[in-house]
This record gives structure tokens, sequence and C-alpha cells, in this order.
């Protein structure tokens, strides 16, 4: 456990490290293309054909089959109670509703975010270089290493039939779920490869210490 | 109603009296640059960018209500921590919520907005990061950093 006066070495904000950022922006480039052309027209099909309840239900669906992998990782971070929790999530979503209803929330037993990577950068291991990665998009070394991690030891995945079929679902769903983000960064932003590498590194990192909000840097006050 | 920028809501002159009145757009503003490229710039220089982003942030506002859907925000709590208010509030949509956070500080006497955290997206620490790129970009020329601005 770290005091107060020790600085989470897993935990970045200001300079990211970014040493292959030429290659990373090529790729970003390529990801808006493919975005652009293929999955965005797709994604705001989805979203004006469907339903509110069935994108919720699809979201819930994706959402569930990654609880096994949660109650692996909290018992690598020693949350035993976490893992239960998340066992008994998908026990309950899967049995009642194979997983498109989250009644698991409705009576008590809450989502905790967490994965491999999450679990190593809790465990202190730094972050290292900041990857764009093909289609995917946003990752840096630990956070790309838990996810093959994942890749080999998710229960739910590695028994699927047509387990391509699903990742994509999954995929699609994943953007389906920022959108309306993607969108704000086409719109607002003045660099959005920086743009998005700040929100993936805040966001990450809003998952690794408690008092994150606190922590953040604010601006030093000047009179108006 | 157009304004300059093209926007043609009504309601953007209440934006730009909302951000006016309510956002520490200075003290925003000159923290998104480091103390060296402050100290070293033109005072119209850094007037002309106050005022760009002024603009910047109010349209991003604009956009962003445009966007939103209805929700209300309910308010947890308030933190008091070196001299700044942290308000912890959520955006509830139906069985939908967002965390949002502000930081806010009393600035002759009112209150002001330093910083808002949606969703552990901090504005603040996102404008930093990509206005810092473009400052290193262009060796510290402030000029060129508003002349990004304005294209926005």
């Amino acid at each position: 456990m770290l005091n107060e006066n020790e600085v989470n070495p897993s935990v970045q904000y200001d300079e990211i490290y970014d040493p292959i950022e030429p290659i990373n922006r090529a790729i970003l480039g390529f990801n808006f293309f493919i975005d652009d052309v293929a999955i965005r027209p797709v994604i705001k099909t989805y979203k004006f054909i469907a339903p509110e309840p069935v994108e919720k239900g699809v979201s819930n669906f994706f959402g569930n089959l990654r609880e096994p992998i949660r109650a692996i990782a909290f018992v690598f971070q020693g949350e035993f109670l976490k893992s239960l929790n998340s066992a008994g999530r998908f026990t309950v979503n899967t049995l009642t509703s194979l997983g498109t209803f989250d009644l698991a929330s409705r009576v008590g037993m809450t989502k905790n975010e967490t994965d491999i990577g999450l679990t190593l950068a809790k465990s202190g291991v730094s972050s290292g270089p900041y990857l764009v990665l093909p289609i995917i998009g946003p990752s840096n070394l630990r956070d790309f290493s838990g996810d093959v991690v994942e890749f080999f030891i998710d229960p739910v995945s590695n028994n699927l039939p047509n387990r391509e079929y699903v990742s994509i679902g999954d995929g699609l769903n994943a953007r389906a779920e920022v959108d309306e983000e993607i969108d704000l960064i086409r719109e607002s932003s003045s660099d959005r490869y920086e743009m998005l590498k700040s929100i993936y590194y805040q966001n990450r990192n809003s998952q690794i210490e408690e008092d994150f909000v606190q922590n953040l840097p604010t601006p030093k006050i000047y009179i108006e | 109603m157009n304004n300059s920028d093209g926007q043609n809501n009504e309601n953007y002159d209440d934006y730009v009296k909302f951000v006016e009145k309510n956002f520490a757009v200075k003290s925003i503003a000159y923290g998104l640059i480091p103390e060296s490229i402050l100290s070293k710039s033109d005072k119209s220089d850094l007037k002309n960018y106050e005022a760009s982003f002024q603009n910047y942030i109010t349209k991003t506002i604009y956009n962003l209500s445009n966007n939103a859907t209805s929700g209300e925000i309910k308010l947890i709590d308030i933190d008091l921590k070196d001299n700044i208010y942290q308000i912890n509030s959520k955006i509830i949509d139906g069985r939908d919520s967002i965390n949002l956070y502000w930081k806010v500080a009393s600035i002759n006497s009112s209150f002001k907005i330093l910083d808002v955290i949606v969703e552990n997206t901090s504005y603040f620490v996102t404008k930093k990061s990509e206005f810092s790129k473009i400052l290193r970009k262009n060796r510290g020329d402030i000029r060129k950093l508003t002349e990004e601005i304005n294209k926005i």
C-alpha cells in the first residue's frame, strides 16, 4: 500500500511516454479512416434503428461475458469478495436473461470494473510506451499485455463457438458505447491524437488511483 | 441569429454570458500554458490567446449542451482542499448516471469554475496535453496556438 507521499509508478499525469508517436499517429489515421468508411456508418445506423432497451440489452450481454475475467483478475488482486461478486453477477445474469438484463445490480451485486492490465498496474507495473493498436485503438504495453493474457485465459470466450464473431460484436458494442465521445473528439479537438491519449490515460488512472480526482492538477488562480 | 463563428442559435449569446460569469477563463487559459512560455510572451498575444480561448470554451459548452440528453444534476458532496471546492455530482437520466466533478474557487468574491471532470476525464488535463503539443511543435509560439484554437 502506498502512503500519500509516495508516487504510484503505474500512474502518469504529465508527459506520457510515447517513443513511437509517428507510428501511433499513422495507425490512428488508419483507424479513423476505417471508422469513417466502415464502422461509423454501421454504428450510426444501429443507434438510429435500435430502441434504447435493445442497445442496453446488447451492452449488458457483452459486459456480462467479461464478468469471469473480472472474477479472475480480482483474485490476482487479492479482492476475493469482489471476485465472488463478479462470479455471482455472471451466474445470476446468465441464468435469468443470458446476460441481457442486469438483474444482479438490482439485487445489490453492483458491477466492479477491472481487467488484467489494471491488475498489473496495481502491482506497480508501469504503463510502458503508449500504443495505438490497429482497429482496437489506444493502449499501452502493460494494458496490451493484459489483453493478450485475457485472450488465453478467458474461460467464456475460449469455450464459445465462433469466438471471432463474438469479438467483433464486442468491439462494435464498445465503439457504439463511446459514439458521442468520438463525435466530440472529432468536433472539438485541435489534436485528436493528443486528446485521445490524454483521455485514455485519465480513464485508466482513475481505475488505478483511489483519489484520482483530488490528485488531478488544477490551474493556478489568476485574478480575472 | 448567427454569430461570427457560424453558431446559429438564439441562445448562443446566453452561453457567452454564462462562460464569462461562471468560468475562471483567465486561470484556465493561463494554466494550460507552461510558466516559461507565459513569462516570455507578449501581453497583447496573451490577451488574444485569452479571448480566443474564451470563444473556444464557449463553443465547446454550447455544442455539448446541444448534444446532451435531458437529465437532472444531483449534488453528492462538496470537499474543500487548498482553497478549491471540489463538487461531486451526478447527471441522472432515468436509470443511467454520469459522474460529474467541478473544481470551483472563490475569485474576486464570486465562485468560478476551474475544471469540469466528466466520467474521470478532466477538461483541464485534456486541453493541457493538447495545447502543450501544439506549443512544442511551434517552439512555444503562443500566436500559433491562438491560430490553432481559432481554426476549431
